[in-house]
């Protein structure tokens, strides 16, 4: 009996503002002055980012060189596979008429390469790749065994088809004399790929820790012979591979390939001169209509950015202003409206 | 799931009673009955069996078993079987639990004990054991076990009573009664242990109202019909014992071949929702079919070549069927544009409104401490789209407590007079209640003021007497004594308790009854009057009677009815004060009170006997017998002397009026059915401002043909547009009166009308040919009352506005007569009132009085309504906006299936990323308060216009949807495009990409509420 009585209170659905729908809330209260000011604010931040990243953009020097058709004689050689055997150099000069201020970076480039097919971006072994598992081959579908059966490593699509050109530049300060322009390959990768997402198996030298894996079969050397010279470069590790293994979003990328080391001559940056591009073409992409292309390129503080971001914010400030000033005319013209409307 | 599965259709049952060897060849299903869908086993392969039947989920089960498929996958298959097993487990866990209940509740029915008689003894055995062909005896107030065949009983003439409530929602008395053969048997066991007829009848059905079927015993073939069947659900009342041969048992019973036919309610919403995710459907079979040409295309463009670059030695590969798998790829892909999550947030968002409706304080009537229910989930944005509000009128808009009021005794009012009337009669006293001291047994709560009555009945008037020896009398009240002595009355229908406590009272105390017998107190003297008859009321009759001799052995009929039935009844003599009563009962009738004319008959001994004799050889006719008993009482039933006539008050609930003046402010038509007579009705209506005085024209139907019924409904048509006409300016041509008639829309209609139709006027108007007619001119009036109506009418009503005018219907009642008003209208409304808990077990909302409709309708109604189209708008823009960049994706990713986010991302976009916002809002989201959304009732017609989320909406979140997915991919695609990290690094590639695209869509799509 007592329970029930219980019950009967309990009946009574309790005062809390959440059961009641009286929680607290904000409700906007918009005034024409607070909306204009708003609309106008905006207009001005995104006027003045846009402003400044253009800008920025336009400061920035950059060259692109497209080699596919210069070089046009190793890419027919590079259309049939049996040639892979084949050494083909190409050199390309050109001449740089400003000097490129401050760090000076060096990219390749590809055109129609579709590094974000479904079945590629997938065709790689993460646990391969941070050196926990060489065995395991799983998704790297259909490059994760070699003939005979032994693993690949790396295995999969995207190691298989790293860009494999060597480009040297060098600068040509008379005709007799070429040097070539040091170059850093540190520091092109991202660090957590570098040092989190690629490690090498643990063992006493890199070629034991590779024994009982093949090599992928567009590649010329195995994976620990990619950098005799520094161990920290080889293997999974290797700088380039890193930077191949991070697909693009899009079927036309540019990757960091080189980053200029500034000394002696160039300590200011790469002086105006005549150059020329020595590059080992082994890449092949004429088969499928792509292209390639070396980049130098300067930076600024927002990045290599280009300038759609840029064009993006002024015209959207430039929108909003034209918003803001039509609102205010509409407001002004009512509000003359009444008070003329009041007068009366 | 039946207990015993049947293995062929049954065509013909025969049924030998007490012979259980016999009947077990026909393996006819006993009594144990399952409601329960599942049991431990097969819980879990009927369950999802059923689950699957539903098109989302059987929709996603398809795209798993794509996802399954390695060669076109590609998303891996968690991102559709996390949500589905999450949505499938929550759905299972409620259906167990629901299940388990019923479980339990089978349990507690199949182990109610009844008293069967096995050999040659009455033992008692649990209902479950109960098999067909047993004799079961019945007591008092018990249900009634399997349907059986009535063989005889306690009353004379192996008469029964039994109460269908469970069955049909009446909760008056039905008479059943034995075959006169078996009749004889009695309670005398060993004779019915040899009773060996057979009986053979038809099948099972679901008809609750035929039976056909013959006995055959002792040689002799006897029919049966459905006068003497019991059924299953039934309560015997007033009988104290019977006996019963089972013939049909548990799942066969007319019960439960009744029962599992509820009808699943789903809002309007729901369905606009079932055509536009076949409509997305289409569309995303669209862009599938775009991406997988361009797939093709490319394939054979570029990909060819790419290929032996890529994929070593996959030569083989076409272009056309690398399309094909493609088209299935990025249907899996896109499907994220109808996501589980929807279906599931819209439940989510449900229950939170239906919390909001139990929780409401202001819907908690403290006086019962019965807080408002919302005992469906599932219809809470239909509550914002009511258009049409059908409601009962007893328990309804009035409290149906009923108080004695007035009454008129030989032509003289007594009782509490109206102020005007106040004056001219005893001023000082007036507001005093009577004292009743006098009388001990006196009921305090009935409060009748008026000293002269006490008076008269202390001056001995013999009118008086008699007028309150028939309200002692003339009754089927039951009598009892609670523990603390006090007498307690049963009541059937609260207006008969009214008047029995008003003639205690006043000193005429009903205290007990025998089937013989009934004993009053008159005034403090105890009489036992011999009861020689009793004439039951019923709907046809609308009167009932009882023939009692008196303990002077002088015979009396004793008669109360409705008015315009009794009056008809009179003697010649009684003119003078018929005109009296007339006057005085439409003066009550005009303050809304519900009046009975109240009549005697001496009878003399001679005559009496003749007619019960032909009463008795009338009720053991087979063929015919109803006709012949009523034309008997008919007979007695004349020559009337009229006492007077009683009142009593029905008040209106608290805050009725304002109820219903803001909720036709609102839009909202309100139609009162209701069963009681015309005059009350109209009373009512203008009690509670549905009608009023300067509408331009009430119509009144009350034909008894169906031609009439068609005339008076033409002529209020064309009575109608003919003042209409005459508000415009007069450009109608008249010659074209008949076209004008049907090309006149319902929206130029001027002027406030009201349409009041009678029951049978409305039985007719229900028939096809007339029934256009009758919703135009009931839509084209602000208020329709319908009164005498019929449960089925009620229903039928409903189902006709439903049918042809296509408007969200609410109905709302509290009584058994409710319930199939209540279960047709798009959603039903029970109110937790007196009679009982019929209506509130069939309705979807539920609470104690009839105000708080306003605030369900207007409020929660309201707010649920616009959340939840906000909600639908923002969910399929989110997931357009979400969905369509993998299309734009495509064509810059070789049509080649990648999506744009990580596969965890696009899993837990809807269930965990964007989640809680939209569900705040959905659930939380108030654009005006409460108070407001009162104040202003106009608020509430987006809802019924449905112009919150319609297909234009839906086309307009779709636009905005997409423009966002444009922005979303082609800006970062920009910004992206040839652009380095400050430090040098290539960041275009795919993972930043990623990563950006799904911050600032998660960004953009919160930034959007």
């Amino acid at each position: 009996m007592k329970k029930a009585s219980q019950i009967c209170q309990s009946k009574l659905p309790d005062n809390t503002a959440l059961k009641q729908q009286q929680l607290p809330a904000y409700r906007l209260q918009l005034s024409a002055t607070g909306v204009l000011s708003g609309f106008f604010a905006t207009g001005a931040f995104c006027l003045g980012v846009g402003i400044i990243l253009i800008l920025s953009a336009k400061s920035i020097k950059e060259i692109e060189i497209k080699y596919t058709k210069i070089c046009a004689n190793c890419a027919e050689l590079r259309e049939d596979a049996i040639n892979f055997d084949k050494e083909c150099t190409c050199s390309i000069p050109f001449y740089l008429s400003e000097t490129m201020q401050g760090n000076v970076y060096l990219y390749y480039k590809l055109y129609g390469f579709y590094q974000n097919l479904y079945r590629y971006i997938l065709s790689r072994s993460n646990s391969q790749l941070v050196g926990t598992d060489l065995k395991d081959v799983g998704n790297c579908a259909p490059f994760s065994k070699s003939h005979n059966g032994t693993p690949i490593a790396p295995c999969g699509a995207i190691a298989n088809s790293i860009f494999n050109d060597t480009i040297i530049l060098s600068y040509n300060l008379n005709s007799s004399i070429h040097m070539e322009v040091p170059m850093l390959r540190s520091g092109i990768t991202w660090w957590t790929d570098k040092y989190v997402k690629f490690r090498n198996p643990t063992a006493i030298n890199l070629s034991s820790a590779f024994t009982g894996t093949a090599k992928p079969p567009f590649w010329s050397k195995s994976v620990y012979e990619l950098d005799l010279e520094d161990t920290e470069n080889n293997g999974f590790l290797n700088d380039d591979f890193i930077v191949w293994m991070r697909t693009a979003a899009f079927p036309t990328f540019k990757k960091l390939y080189r980053r200029l080391n500034r000394v002696q001559y160039f300590i200011e940056g790469l002086p105006a001169g005549n150059y020329s591009f020595n590059i080992t073409y082994n890449f092949p992409v004429t088969r499928f209509k792509g292209e390639k292309s070396v980049v130098l390129s300067t930076l600024t503080w927002s990045g290599g950015s280009s300038l759609f971001l840029g064009l993006a914010y002024t015209v959207t400030g430039a929108v909003t202003w034209l918003a803001a000033f039509s609102m205010m005319a509409i407001h002004l013209m009512l509000k003359e409206k009444r008070t003329l409307f009041i007068e009366r | 799931m039946f207990c015993s599965k049947k293995k062929s259709l049954e065509v013909e049952r025969i049924v030998k009673a007490n012979d259980r060897e016999h009947n077990e060849k026909f393996q006819y299903a006993d009594n144990c009955i399952h409601t329960s869908k599942y049991n431990i086993l097969t819980f879990l392969p009927i369950n999802l069996f059923e689950q699957f039947q539903r098109v989302a989920n059987a929709y996603f089960l398809f795209l798993l078993i794509l996802q399954l498929i390695p060669e076109i996958s590609s998303l891996t298959w968690f991102t559709t079987m996390v949500p589905l097993v999450l949505v499938i487990t929550m759905t299972a866990v409620k259906d167990a639990t629901d299940d388990y209940f019923r479980h339990k509740s089978d349990n507690q029915v199949n182990n109610r004990l009844s008293e069967v008689l096995i050999d040659s003894k009455l033992q008692n055995e649990k209902w479950m054991n109960v098999k067909v062909g047993d004799i079961v005896k019945l007591e008092n107030n018990q249900f009634v076990a399997a349907d059986l065949l009535l063989l005889s009983s306690s009353e004379p003439h192996g008469l029964c009573y039994i109460e269908t409530a469970e069955l049909d929602g009446e909760t008056n008395l039905k008479v059943r009664h034995a075959l006169s053969v078996t009749s004889e048997l009695g309670a005398d066991i060993s004779r019915l242990a040899k009773f060996d007829g057979t009986v053979v009848c038809e099948a099972p059905n679901n008809k609750l109202d035929k039976f056909t079927g013959v006995l055959s015993w002792k040689d002799s073939k006897h029919s049966l019909n459905n006068e003497k069947i019991i059924l299953r659900g039934c309560i015997l009342r007033n009988t104290s014992w019977c006996f019963g041969m089972v013939i049909f048992a548990g799942p066969d019973t007319k019960l439960m071949q009744n029962s599992g036919k509820t009808k699943f309610k789903r809002t309007s919403i729901d369905r606009l929702m079932n055509t536009l995710v076949l409509w997305i459907f289409g569309f995303l079979v669209c862009m599938g079919v775009i991406l997988a040409i361009g797939n093709s295309i490319w394939e054979n463009q570029v990909g060819d070549k790419f290929r032996t670059f890529l994929f070593w030695n996959e030569g083989e590969k076409n272009s056309v069927f690398s399309g094909f798998l493609t088209f299935w790829s990025y249907i899996i892909i896109l499907n994220t544009v109808v996501p589980i999550s929807l279906y599931v947030s819209m439940e989510v968002i449900r229950l939170g409104h239906s919390y909001f409706i139990n929780w409401d304080r202001k819907m908690y009537y403290p006086e019962k401490a019965t807080p408002a229910e919302a005992r469906t989930t599932t219809l809470n944005e239909e509550l914002g789209q009511i258009e049409y509000i059908f409601s009962d009128k007893t328990g309804t808009l009035t409290e149906n407590i009923m108080t004695f009021k007035k009454c008129s005794i030989n032509g003289k009012i007594y009782g509490e007079a109206d102020d005007g009337m106040g004056q001219k009669t005893d001023m000082t006293k007036k507001n005093e209640p009577v004292d009743f001291a006098v009388n001990p047994q006196a009921d305090r709560t009935c409060q009748f003021s008026d000293h002269r009555l006490m008076e008269s009945i202390k001056l001995g008037d013999s009118k008086v007497y008699e007028f309150l020896r028939v309200l002692a009398l003339c009754h089927t009240v039951m009598s009892e004594e609670n523990s603390a002595g006090q007498l307690i009355y049963q009541v059937q229908s609260p207006d008969e308790g009214a008047l029995v406590t008003a003639a205690r009272n006043l000193g005429f105390i009903f205290k007990s009854r025998t089937s013989e017998t009934i004993t009053i107190e008159e005034l403090g003297t105890l009489v036992t009057y011999q009861l020689l008859a009793f004439l039951d009321f019923n709907n046809i009759r609308k009167r009932m009677s009882v023939i009692v001799r008196n303990p002077e052995g002088q015979i009396k009929l004793y008669s109360k009815g409705a008015d315009t039935i009794l009056f008809e009844k009179l003697h010649p003599s009684n003119e003078d004060l018929l005109t009296l009563t007339t006057d005085h009962l439409s003066e009550f009738a005009g303050e809304g009170l519900r009046t009975l004319a109240i009549a005697y008959r001496d009878l003399d001994d001679k005559y009496f006997k003749e007619w019960h004799k032909m009463l008795e050889d009338a009720n053991t006719l087979i063929d015919e017998r109803d006709e012949r008993v009523a034309g008997l009482y008919e007979e007695i039933e004349r020559d009337l002397m009229l006492l007077g006539a009683t009142a009593v008050e029905d008040k209106l609930q608290e805050g009725v009026i304002e109820t219903v003046t803001n909720l036709s402010l609102a839009n909202i038509k309100i139609w009162v059915l209701t069963g009681d007579k015309q005059e009350t009705a109209i009373n009512i209506g203008y009690a509670c401002n549905m009608l009023t005085d300067d509408m331009n024209d009430v119509f009144i139907i009350s034909g008894n043909t169906a031609v009439e019924v068609r005339e008076e409904l033409r002529k209020a048509k064309e009575n109608l547009f003919e003042q209409n006409r005459s508000f415009s300016n007069g450009h109608v041509v008249f010659e074209k009166q008949q076209l004008e008639l049907d090309s006149v829309v319902e929206e130029t209609i001027t002027g406030d009308y009201a349409l009041i139709i009678n029951g049978h006027s409305l039985a007719h108007a229900l028939e096809s040919g007339i029934k256009g007619d009758l919703l135009e001119l009931a839509c084209m009036c602000k208020t329709v009352v319908c009164c005498r109506v019929t449960p089925l009418q009620k229903a039928q009503v409903v189902e006709l506005v439903k049918k042809y005018r296509n408007a969200v219907t609410l109905a709302i009642g509290d009584g058994a007569n409710d319930v199939s008003m209540i279960k047709s209208a798009h959603i039903g409304v029970g109110i937790s009132g007196q009679e009982g808990m019929q209506a509130v077990l069939a309705s979807d909302y539920s609470f104690a009085q009839f105000r708080y409709l306003q605030r369900l309708l207007l409020v929660h109604g309201r707010w649920s309504y616009f959340r939840m189209c906000k909600f639908l708008c923002y969910f399929f823009y989110k997931n357009f906006a979400f969905t369509l960049v993998h299309f734009w994706f495509g064509f810059f990713c070789g049509f080649s299936a990648q999506t744009v986010y990580d596969q965890w991302f696009i899993t837990l976009f809807n269930i965990v990323y964007t989640s809680l916002p939209v569900l705040a809002m959905g659930i939380f989201d108030q654009d005006v308060d409460d108070q407001n959304s009162m104040d202003y009732p106009q608020l509430y017609e987006p809802g019924q216009l449905n112009l919150l989320f319609n297909k234009r909406k839906f086309f307009i979140c779709m636009a905005h949807g997409i423009y966002t997915s444009l922005a979303l991919f082609f800006i970062p695609y920009g910004a992206f495009y040839n652009v380095a990290g400050d430090d040098g690094q290539h960041v275009a590639d795919y993972q930043s990409f990623a990563v950006t695209m799904a911050t600032s869509l998660v960004i953009v799509v919160s930034v959007q509420i």
